[in-house]
Formats: structure tokens, C-alpha cells, sequence
């Protein structure tokens, strides 16, 4: 068994201001406007008083998303827990941008994390606190990467024609919440035509004694003919609670991958939607790998929506001990001549449950779209479950769209062959588990990304009680 | 030491498939087991090796004195015994090289470093005119037969069991790698471990025979080996078909 590595005792950074009791009420909604008040510019607030209580009025009235007919899902979205949680919003002074600051989340006897030496720079949130290096947040000078509330600020112009219009506050209860509460974020902007090879990236740490609510809000803006890769990443102890919004607005021609390693801790709640709006040829590459947390709820929407525009998303997913994890994956196909590819792949062991949701909708007038949804079941303990919902809703014709999925354990002829070969029992379904993930796995850019993945996942299984 | 198969029945979903088995195989030697389709090969191969779905109802398999029935597989493979498979599960995502390292490591815990292991497995792979980029791609997925055959063989080269059991490997093979097949299991045979290695090669042609030569031929009709003889037996099923074997042991019985 691999040794587990306890996260490296992060202290948190001090904020000017004390930080709020949360909760979803009225009240503190009133105490964080004050908040954001007195910490005025110290804040990392970008969204005004009053788009704060449309918001939180939205969230009043926005339906609680479903339970599941005819199953029992731990997580009532009604009732959620809040007990001890605290809210701030803030920025603090370092000397360098600690990428490191994850390093002790993966195996210590590994190299250094996957992503601290590479990257074209990047945002680091402790809870909500933004990280603040002396130097440049982006290793290219025409490249912005900066707060939200900064972006608000100094870069109106090319933040306003995107933020809210990808991903709305009325889209769902959550999406309204994080709208509500937002008290952290990034903006990331590659220009027309530049090309941003290694990942930018954007990290959300929580620290060992901290039970934080964290609200970020990403915009990411890729002009024409960009390129670029941004890695979102949730990591470290503490019960937190995070929820947030991401928005991507990938230009004519440009290509844009987005990377999410979601380990938050396996007390954290972690509620996210993400949105991405492709132009003329544009490439969006969705690649999530969700791991960690108690409860994980994460909705990803591409909108397809001019010609020759391409969404991607390869996702997966594992929950073992009493996790929970929801994920949806949605594709809007609005005009024709667009393409789609979605391959999700998920296990439970122990306690895990799990659903997916993969939505593709051609609309009217798309014609010559080609649609494909790819997703696989892995049960590996009897009480597992996870349930995978397709829903294909196509309205033009001459479309093509594919829909493919497998629930199943794990294959006796598999694990015998691997048996008479020597290989033990647990070793071979551990074999076999993790190669199941391979499909998905390889479509993540960088080898170490792809081996902390591996790694993680072997670590899950380690951990697991019960697998056959 | 010996690998001594005695009394052995074993049942399929509650049908009786062999019924009663006595059949001894002695390090180095080359056993040749043939039969009709469906005359209970692949159930013994099976139920040596431990499948799950095989039901031992009496007898024994030693292997040097040790008991495997009631044994994992994989502990059976650890005691020696090594199952060349008719028809070779695909494991997706899991690398060739990794399975065979692993497989290995578990049959020979750290008897051969990293170095070696490469070195070794790229001396098979020449063998058995096996691409190196073989070892890249997934086991068995979306392999040919004769790819997954190949595989089989250089498993067992890489294994280097006591005892082997291959169960229809020429079948489906054309004549190229019929003569890979051949080639590995002889390259294994001329060295010093493997000249111990004992074979029982389940076929339903002789033509592999002519590869490997067998030192004992035994014939399997109904779940019993209802006739044992030399490399000539071999010869002679192949002239006359398993009928008249059949009308003879008919007749015998009589
Ligand atoms: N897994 C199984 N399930 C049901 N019947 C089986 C199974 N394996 C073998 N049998 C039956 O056992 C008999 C012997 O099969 P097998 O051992 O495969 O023969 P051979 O390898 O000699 O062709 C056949 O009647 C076959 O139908
Ligand atoms: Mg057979």
C-alpha cells in the first residue's frame, strides 16, 4: 500500500477582516455586502450589492435540483449543512506564486506535482484569499491573468461582453448562490491569434482547520485564433464548501482545454458549474477529473454555436466511502455543421454513488452535425451505485449522433486471466480498474497530469474497504 | 515431481463434464491431449487453473506434491503452472508490458531488475516477430488470433512456468506463426530453466506436433482420456479421424 501523505499544514493567511459565519441566508448575505463595504478594493468582490440580491432572490426561487425518482441519494439539495462554515473575501501578500503549496497532495515520493514547474502562470486562492506574487500572474505580457475583481476594474471592456452571458445566474440554484456569495475568482485573456503553451493555472487550496466557503468566479476569454490550456484545480483539507462558476468564450479558431482536478477534501462539498461558448471553428476541450469531496455536483455545458465549432469533454469519476458525485455533461449543438464528442468514465466502491447526466441537443436548424456520448458504469462493491441518465434530443436531420453506454462489474474472465498469471486478487482488480479510467486518462494533456491521476485513483482504490 | 492429475471430476452448471482424469506429466516431458470438439480439453485446462466456474466434484492436481485444488489461481500460477488460453480475455487500459511486469513480479518477486526485464522482453518479442510497439498497446485489445496467440507465448517465455498448459494455440494460426509459436516454445526449452518446463499441449490437429514434438499423446473422448500412446497416435488420428478411436474404445467397453 502506498503511504498517504497528510497535506502540508497551510496556515491561513491572515485577512484584514473576520470572517463571516455562512449561510444561504438573507442575513448574511446583508453581513457580506457590509463586508465587502469596508474591505472595498482589499476585497476580491466583482460583483455589485444589487446583482448580489438578484441573485440571492433567483436562488429563493430557483427550483432545489431534483432527487432521483425511484432512488435513494444521500444529499438532500434542500438541506445541505452549513454549521461552522466561514465566508471572506480577500488578498494577501506573497513572495512567490505557491503552486507548491499542492505538492504534499499527491504521493511524497513521487517528484514534484505535476503542474509546479510547469505553467505559463496562474492564479493561487487559500479559501477565498487570493494569493498575491510581486511579479506578473502571466508569463506572457500580451496574456492577462488576473483576479476577477481586478478584471472588473482594469479590464471592463473585455470582461463585460462575456461574464454572466455564458453561464447565468438564473441557470441554476447554485449558479445563483455563487453569484450571490462570489468572493474570489480569475480572469484569464489570450489575445487573437497567441499561443500559451504551458497550462495556466488556477488553484484553489483549503487549508487542514479551515471549513471555508469559497465563491469563485472564472472568466476566460480566448480571442481569435488562440490557444491555450487552463488548469483548475481544488485541493487540500478542510470541510469546505465551494461553489462557483466557470465561463469560457473560445474566439473564431481558437482552441481551448480546460483541465479540472477536483481533490478537495473528503469532508468538502464542491458544487460547480462551468459553461463555454465556441465561435466559427472554435475548439473546446473539456478534461475532469473529479476525485475528491463528500459531495461533488459539477455541470458542464458547451455551446456549440457557429459553424465547424468542435466541444469535447472527457470526464471521470470515482467515489468510494460515502461520496457523492453528480456530474452532467450538456451539449448544445445551435447551429449546423458542429461536432461533439463526450466520453465519461465512472466507478463507486464501498458507500460511492454517483449519476450522470450527458445531454446532447441539436437544435432545428443543424444540419451536418455529428454528435457522439460515450459513457461506462464500473461497480466495484455491492453497495455502489451510479446511474447514467442519456438524453438525446435532436430536432433537425441529416445529423449524425451516437450514443453508447455500459454498466457493468468487473469482468470474471478479466480478473481470471489476470489471476492465472500470478497477479493477486486485489491487484488485478486494481489493474483492471485503473485501466478502465485509460480512455479517459489519455485524453488529458501532459504525462505527470495524467500519472498524478493515475495515482490518485490507485490511492482511491487503496483506501477502498470492500472491492469485487 | 510431477504433475499428477488423479480421479479428477469436475462439473459445469451441475453437468458432470470430466469424468475422472488420471493423468501424469513429469518435468521436460511434452504431453500432446486430443480430442474431439466438446470432448472436455478446455475444462480440464480450466479446472487446473482454477476458474471459478469449474466445479471440482472429486480427485486431485499436484503439482510437485502440492495440492492446487482449493487454491487461487494466482496461486497456482505462483506454484508453476502456467495456462496458455484458447480464447484470451482483453484487458482495456492495461498495458502489455505492465501486465507481463506485474504478472512477473508476482510469479518471481524481484528476481530481475528493470534492465533485465527489458532485455528479456525484447529477446522474446524478437522470437516470436513481435513488434516492439506491441508492448504499448492494451492486452489482447482488438488483437488478431494470431496476435493473442503470440501473446500467449510470450507470456509463458516471460513466466518461465513448471509446468505449461496450452490449450489449442495453433488453432486459427496461420502457417508463419505457427512457426513463431514453435520457435518460442523451443527457445524456452533450450535453456536451462525451461528445458525443465513440462508441457501439455491440448490440440485438436497435429500439425503443432510437428513443431513441438510430443513424447506422449493422449486421447480425450466424453471427459476421459480413453487412450495414451506414443507420437504415432498422433499420426494416426490424423489418417483415420477420431471415429474409429471411438468405435474401438465402444467396442472395448463392450
Ligand atoms: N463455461 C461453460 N458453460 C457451460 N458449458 C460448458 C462450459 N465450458 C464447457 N462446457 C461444456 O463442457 C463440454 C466440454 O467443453 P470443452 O471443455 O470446452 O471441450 P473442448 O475444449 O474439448 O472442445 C462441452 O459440452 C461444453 O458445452
Ligand atoms: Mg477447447
Amino acid at each position: 500500500m502506498r503511504s498517504r501523505a497528510a497535506l502540508p499544514s497551510i496556515t491561513a493567511p491572515p485577512t484584514s477582516h473576520a470572517p463571516l459565519p455562512f449561510a444561504p441566508t438573507a442575513e448574511t448575505l446583508e453581513a457580506a455586502i457590509a463586508y465587502i463595504g469596508q474591505a472595498g478594493a482589499a476585497s476580491g468582490s466583482a460583483v455589485t450589492a444589487a446583482e448580489r440580491r438578484g441573485a440571492f432572490a433567483a436562488y429563493g426561487s430557483l427550483p432545489v435540483p431534483g432527487g432521483f425518482p425511484g432512488r435513494s441519494w444521500r444529499y438532500n439539495y434542500a438541506k445541505l449543512p452549513f454549521e461552522d462554515l466561514r465566508w471572506s473575501s480577500g488578498r494577501q501578500s506573497v513572495a512567490t506564486i505557491p503552486f507548491g503549496a499542492l505538492s504534499a497532495s499527491a504521493d511524497p515520493d513521487a517528484d514534484a506535482p505535476a503542474l509546479a514547474t510547469e505553467n505559463a502562470g496562474g492564479l493561487v486562492h487559500f479559501g477565498a484569499t487570493l494569493l498575491e506574487p510581486p511579479g506578473p500572474t502571466a508569463a506572457d505580457k500580451r496574456v492577462i491573468v488576473t483576479s476577477l475583481a481586478a478584471a472588473r476594474r482594469d479590464h471592463a471592456a473585455l470582461l463585460a461582453p462575456v461574464i454572466d452571458t455564458i453561464v447565468q445566474p438564473g441557470d441554476d440554484r447554485f449558479a445563483a448562490l455563487a453569484t450571490a456569495f462570489q468572493n474570489c475568482g480569475a480572469f484569464v485573456y489570450v489575445p487573437d491569434g497567441v499561443v500559451v503553451d504551458a497550462p495556466i493555472q488556477l488553484l484553489f487550496v483549503n487549508g487542514e482547520a479551515d471549513a471555508a466557503a469559497v465563491f469563485p468566479h472564472i472568466v476566460l476569454v480566448l480571442g481569435a485564433g488562440a490557444r491555450a490550456t487552463v488548469l483548475e484545480r481544488h485541493a487540500g483539507g478542510g470541510d469546505a464548501f465551494i461553489c462557483g462558476v466557470v465561463e469560457a468564450h473560445v474566439g473564431p479558431g481558437a482552441q481551448l482545454d480546460v483541465v479540472t482536478v477536483q481533490r478537495a477534501d473528503v469532508e468538502a462539498r464542491v458544487f460547480m458549474r462551468r459553461g463555454a461558448r465556441c465561435e466559427r471553428d472554435a475548439t473546446m476541450r473539456w478534461h475532469l477529473a473529479e476525485l475528491g469531496g463528500a459531495l461533488a455536483r459539477s455541470v458542464v455545458t458547451t455551446t456549440l454555436a457557429d459553424t465547424g465549432a468542435r466541444g469535447e469533454a472527457a470526464a471521470l469519476f470515482f467515489t468510494g466511502a460515502t461520496q457523492h458525485v453528480e456530474l452532467t455533461v450538456h451539449t448544445e449543438h445551435a447551429v449546423g455543421q458542429t461536432t461533439s464528442n463526450t466520453v465519461v468514465r465512472s466507478a463507486a466502491t464501498d458507500h460511492g454513488q454517483g449519476r450522470f447526466f450527458g445531454n446532447i441537443a441539436i437544435r432545428k436548424q443543424s444540419h451536418g452535425s455529428d454528435a457522439s456520448l460515450r459513457d461506462d458504469v464500473l461497480l466495484l462493491s455491492k453497495a455502489a451505485h451510479i446511474d447514467s441518465i442519456p438524453a438525446l434530443e435532436i430536432a433537425a436531420n441529416d445529423v449524425k449522433a451516437f450514443h453508447g453506454a455500459t454498466v457493468g462489474s468487473v469482468d470474471e474472465e478479466q480478473l481470471f486471466y489476470a489471476r492465472s498469471r500470478g497477479i493477486g486478487r486485489a491487484d488485478a482488480l486494481r489493474m483492471i480498474a485503473l485501466g478502465f479510467f485509460e480512455p479517459v486518462i489519455s485524453r488529458f494533456p501532459g504525462e505527470r497530469l495524467r500519472d498524478e491521476i493515475r495515482t490518485a485513483l490507485d490511492d482511491k482504490i487503496d483506501a477502498a474497504t470492500e472491492i469485487d | 515431481m510431477s504433475l499428477e492429475i488423479s480421479g479428477l471430476r469436475v462439473a459445469v452448471e451441475e453437468k458432470e463434464i470430466l469424468r475422472g482424469i488420471d493423468l501424469v506429466v513429469e518435468p521436460g516431458k511434452v504431453h500432446a491431449l486430443m480430442g474431439p470438439n466438446g470432448s472436455g480439453k478446455s475444462t480440464l485446462a480450466f479446472s487446473m487453473s482454477g476458474h471459478p466456474n469449474y466445479h471440482v466434484l472429486a480427485g486431485s492436481v499436484k503439482l510437485d506434491g502440492e495440492e492446487l485444488i482449493g487454491l487461487p489461481p494466482d496461486k497456482r500460477a505462483k506454484a508453476g503452472l502456467f495456462l496458455s488460453f484458447q480464447y484470451p480475455a482483453a484487458i482495456p487500459g492495461v498495458s502489455v508490458a505492465n501486465f507481463i511486469r506485474t504478472a512477473r513480479m508476482a510469479v518471481n518477486p524481484d528476481d530481475l531488475p528493470p534492465a533485465k526485464f527489458r532485455k528479456m522482453i525484447f529477446e522474446q518479442l524478437d522470437v516470436l516477430d513481435m513488434d516492439p510497439a506491441f508492448l504499448s498497446r492494451y492486452v489482447n485489445d482488438g488483437f488478431s488470433g494470431g496476435e493473442k496467440k503470440r501473446l500467449e507465448m510470450l507470456q509463458l517465455a516471460m513466466l518461465c512456468p513448471k509446468y505449461a498448459v496450452l490449450d489449442e494455440t495453433d488453432s486459427g494460426l496461420d502457417v508463419d506463426a505457427l512457426q513463431s509459436v514453435g520457435r518460442s516454445v523451443n527457445a524456452l526449452r533450450a535453456t536451462e530453466a525451461g528445458a525443465k518446463t513440462a508441457f501439455l499441449i491440448i490440440t485438436h490437429y497435429p500439425r503443432i506436433l510437428a513443431y513441438i514434438p510430443a513424447d506422449v499423446v493422449h486421447i480425450m473422448m466424453d471427459g476421459r482420456i480413453v487412450k495414451t500412446g506414443g507420437p504415432e497416435l498422433a499420426n494416426q488420428i490424423e489418417r483415420e479421424g477420431y471415429d474409429k478411436i471411438r468405435d474401438e474404445v465402444a467396442s472395448s467397453v463392450a
